[in-house]
């Protein structure tokens, strides 16, 4: 029952996704305006169609109903609620139909926004883009990634989620919060090929998607901390980022969003970098694409790839198709991307815009091409070769030095051109902070020029941006925090509390394994672990073997081993004694059979990691302060006069000019 | 990082005030270039441990996916980590140890590729493209330095002139621009 429903919602998105394409083409070759307003009846379906499909799932999941292939696979009656409900997305189908049903909801968010201009050619164009990308989603759920498949004879238990999946709360966040990033990067990519179909290339779109940028990106990018606080807290090696090429995936489109964010600025003030946004937010589009087919192609080692079947080709061949659409939209509108501004001085607010950009497409280039060389070496010359964390460390690192420099520089930049003397009076206090910065660390101990330099450039971002929002809310009263730069400003202190995290946990890290009896301690990176003794628990899913180890004489930690019924090992599930100033991380690696022997622990002291994660939640809040209308000025025009065809090229009517997401 | 004092907000443009920041301007690149002078001098290597981690982590291990030997719980992991723990012992330097490896499993087990040979291209191209957008980007700011402003017809002056009195006439009682600073306030 549930199977059928679900294959009858996936039908039933898949055909009016069709539907609403040949209703906009139907609409806009024959010029007939009224038409698109039916494309929202098809809004209506596929959401509907989506909501079925993905409540029939959960269904399955939560009734067990074995008959489903997937719920046969993954599910179990031993998984616990919460997990059983997160095992929609802790495989490959489930996870494409979690992709579905936010793409639904982004169509619906989109058309609802739109609902008064639904007759305009720009949003008729919108609306086009991201029924095709429906499309192919729900074309994948009806073919090599059906989520739907049914079993002739149902199996009495499954073997649940890989176990990884099942012991930690946030594999109820992450995925979800990953995909709301991933997919709403669908919607300005939308609006730029929309742009580029209808011609109307000034600022208007870009006006437009601002918000729905900056929603995408703050989703992503609690999404990314998210699966790295996950992987701290599940992995037990003491890390959270490993350059995987999974999290790769996921940090691309990041980074070229996060420069999208930027240079759009600098078109909306100075009408300048036309393609070049364009190229970004296809680029961040096509890289969710890409990401999605290194994760479920199996093409590359990882502890993310689901699986090898032909949604890999499927999705390749996707990727190849946006960015060939992309690519030929902007070379067609080339003459008309030109744009007339210039740059007076590189010592000015668009000049730093600027080189961000380049650092940003340089990091993700970096980034790209380590993870895609090994499998390009393979296929040109059969070799076999690893390009793994310690080269993206070396690689990264001055990008990263350099973007925190830009960081603490570019808010104290005035537009156009900036004095020597202008500069040195504002980047004063920040600079001293940063100074600051390195002299306390040198103080407390620090040592090593790269992780200095990071904590000197992270107290002179920190700086410039607490004089910012200083200056700002001086001037405004609670205004002052929010709107786009003083939002953009608490990001920005986000950023530097994860720059600064990252640098101190990666480099001061102190590592021992030790074999402790019962009662016997142990010394690492100041801090004394005593080893209590072990205990056995069986769990409704599982049986947990746990040690009990007192650290610093005060509260009592519990790693432990795991073995699941479906896990041929045990998984171990560390512990961890969070701190402002710094983690004691506790691994079980072994555990004596009868009670009494001793145990071997890895014991990993690092600091300030706590700030990794509270600086994810600054971002998180920041993005939401930027979205936050700021103080309404006056309508500006644009800054850019159109090349060609200046009466058709004029920016949208007043109603356009609304900022979006202000209803 | 407490909220900057009146001081630093001194309207610019006046020479004589050059003073006052250029000298603490001054103090500071002296104490920053002593700090780091202090703290970038490197304390002696850690213990038998940290050394055979600094190795691992730059070999894979080759029954997980994508992890290194140091922070994999693979019984191959733990293997590698004794192998180069006697290895350091016996002498060898993490160099040898890496060439063994490689010997054996094949370079694919090097999680740094090889500088020289088709792999060295991966640390080559980036820094080729990072210099080329670079210079690119110094080359188009050289461009539009030199290319002559727009002219300004009476017209555009008018305009100008116009807006400015309108934006001045919703600023502050005080008849202050809304925006001295000229940083915007994210509009």
């Amino acid at each position: 029952m549930n199977a059928a429903l679900g294959r009858a919602g996936i039908v039933l998105a898949f055909v009016s996704s069709l539907g609403g394409i040949a209703t906009v083409v139907v609409a806009l070759s024959t010029g007939r305006r009224a038409l698109l307003r039916q494309a929202a009846s098809f809004v209506a379906l596929v959401a509907g169609g989506a909501v079925v499909a993905f409540a029939a799932m959960e269904r399955g999941l939560v009734t067990r109903d074995f008959s489903m292939e997937y719920v046969a696979s993954h599910g179990s009656t031993r998984t616990p609620a919460l997990y059983n409900v997160a095992t929609l997305w802790s495989a490959l189908e489930g996870s494409i139909l979690l992709w579905g049903l936010i793409l639904a909801g982004y169509l619906v968010a989109v058309t609802f926004k739109f609902r008064r201009r639904l007759t305009d050619p720009l949003v008729g164009w919108a609306l086009l883009t991201m029924f095709a990308v429906c499309t192919f989603f729900f074309g994948l759920m009806l073919g090599p990634a059906n989520p739907f498949r049914t079993l002739a004879t149902a199996p009495l238990d499954g073997p649940g989620p890989n176990p990884l999946l099942q012991n930690n709360v946030l594999m109820a966040f992450h995925p979800p919060m990953l995909y709301l990033g991933y997919v709403g990067f669908t919607v300005p990519f939308a609006f730029a090929v929309a742009a580029l179909a209808t011609g109307r290339v000034g600022e208007g779109w870009l006006v437009e998607t601002r918000r729905w940028t900056l929603f995408a990106w703050a989703f992503l990018s609690v999404g990314i901390v998210l699966g790295a606080w996950w992987s701290y807290e599940v992995l037990g090696w003491g890390g959270y980022w490993a350059w995987d090429p999974v999290e790769n995936a996921s940090f691309l489109p990041w980074l070229t969003g996060t420069a999208f964010l930027h240079s759009v600025m600098v078109q909306e003030r100075r009408g300048m970098l036309r393609v070049w946004n364009l190229s970004l937010v296809c680029a961040t589009f096509s890289l969710t694409i890409l990401g999605t087919f290194l994760t479920r192609s199996g093409v590359l080692d990882s502890v993310h790839a689901f699986s090898d079947s032909t949604v890999g080709p499927l999705l390749l061949g996707f990727f190849a198709l946006v960015v060939l659409v992309a690519v030929g939209l902007i070379g067609w509108r080339g003459d008309r991307l030109r744009s007339p501004g210039r740059i007076d001085s590189p010592v000015s607010r668009e000049g730093a815009f600027l080189a961000n950009n380049v650092a940003f497409a340089a990091f993700a280039f970096v980034v790209l091409l380590g993870t895609v060389f090994p499998l390009i070496v393979e296929s040109v010359n059969g070799e076999r070769l690893s390009v793994g964390v310690p080269y993206f460390n070396r690689m990264t690192m001055p990008l990263g030095l350099l973007l925190l420099f830009l960081m603490a520089v570019a808010p104290a930049l005035p537009w156009r051109k900036a004095s020597a003397e202008t500069l040195a009076t504002r980047l004063q206090w920040p600079a001293w902070a940063g100074t600051g910065a390195v002299v306390l660390a040198v103080a407390l101990g620090a040592r090593g020029l790269a992780p200095l330099l990071a904590f000197g450039l992270g107290g002179f971002g920190a700086g410039a941006a607490v004089r910012q929002v200083a200056l700002a809310t001086r001037r405004q009263g609670w205004r002052g925090l929010v709107g786009r730069t003083n939002g953009g400003m608490i990001v920005h202190l986000g950023v530097v509390l994860i720059a600064v995290a990252f640098a101190a946990s990666s480099s001061y890290t102190t590592q021992r394994e030790v074999r402790l009896e019962p009662g016997e301690s142990a010394r690492v990176g100041g801090h004394s672990v005593t080893y209590l003794g072990i205990t056995e628990r069986a769990e409704a899913n599982r049986t947990d073997r746990i040690a009990r180890v007192r650290v610093d004489g005060g509260q009592v930690y519990a790693p432990r081993l795991q073995r699941f019924p479906n896990g041929t090992q045990e998984i171990g599930r560390p512990s961890v004694r969070t701190s402002p100033v710094d983690d004691v991380y506790l691994a079980l690696l072994e555990a004596p059979a009868a009670a009494g022997g001793a145990v071997r622990l890895r014991v990993i002291v690092q600091p300030l990691v706590m700030w990794l994660w509270v600086g994810g939640g600054v971002i998180a809040l920041g993005s939401a302060l930027a979205a936050f209308p700021g103080r309404r000025r006056r309508g500006t025009e644009p800054a850019s006069a159109p090349v060609a065809e200046p009466a058709r090229d004029r920016p949208d009517p007043v109603e356009d000019r609304q900022p979006v997401g202000v209803a | 990082m407490a909220s900057p004092p009146v001081a630093a907000r001194r309207a610019p443009g006046k020479g004589p005030r050059l003073g006052p920041w250029m000298s603490s301007w001054l103090v500071m690149a002296v104490v920053l270039v002593v700090a780091l002078a202090l703290g970038s001098r490197t304390v002696g290597g850690g213990s038998d441990q940290d050394r055979v981690r600094a190795v691992a982590s730059t070999i894979k291990c080759p029954q997980c996916a994508g992890q290194s030997a140091a922070s994999s719980d693979a019984p191959t992991a733990e293997a590698i980590r004794r192998d180069i723990a006697d290895r350091l012992a016996k002498g060898q330097s993490p160099d040898r140890i890496r060439d063994f490896y490689a010997s054996r499993y094949g370079e694919g087990i090097l999680l740094n590729p090889a500088r020289s040979g088709p792999a060295g291209l991966v640390w080559v191209l980036p820094v080729v493209a990072a210099v080329l957008a670079f210079a690119g980007l110094g080359f188009a700011f050289r461009r539009w330095q030199q290319a002559a402003p727009a002219e300004l017809s009476a017209e555009d002056r008018r305009l100008v002139a116009a807006a400015r009195r309108a934006r001045l006439s919703v600023g502050e009682p005080d008849g202050e621009p809304v925006d001295p600073h000229g940083e915007g306030d994210g509009r």
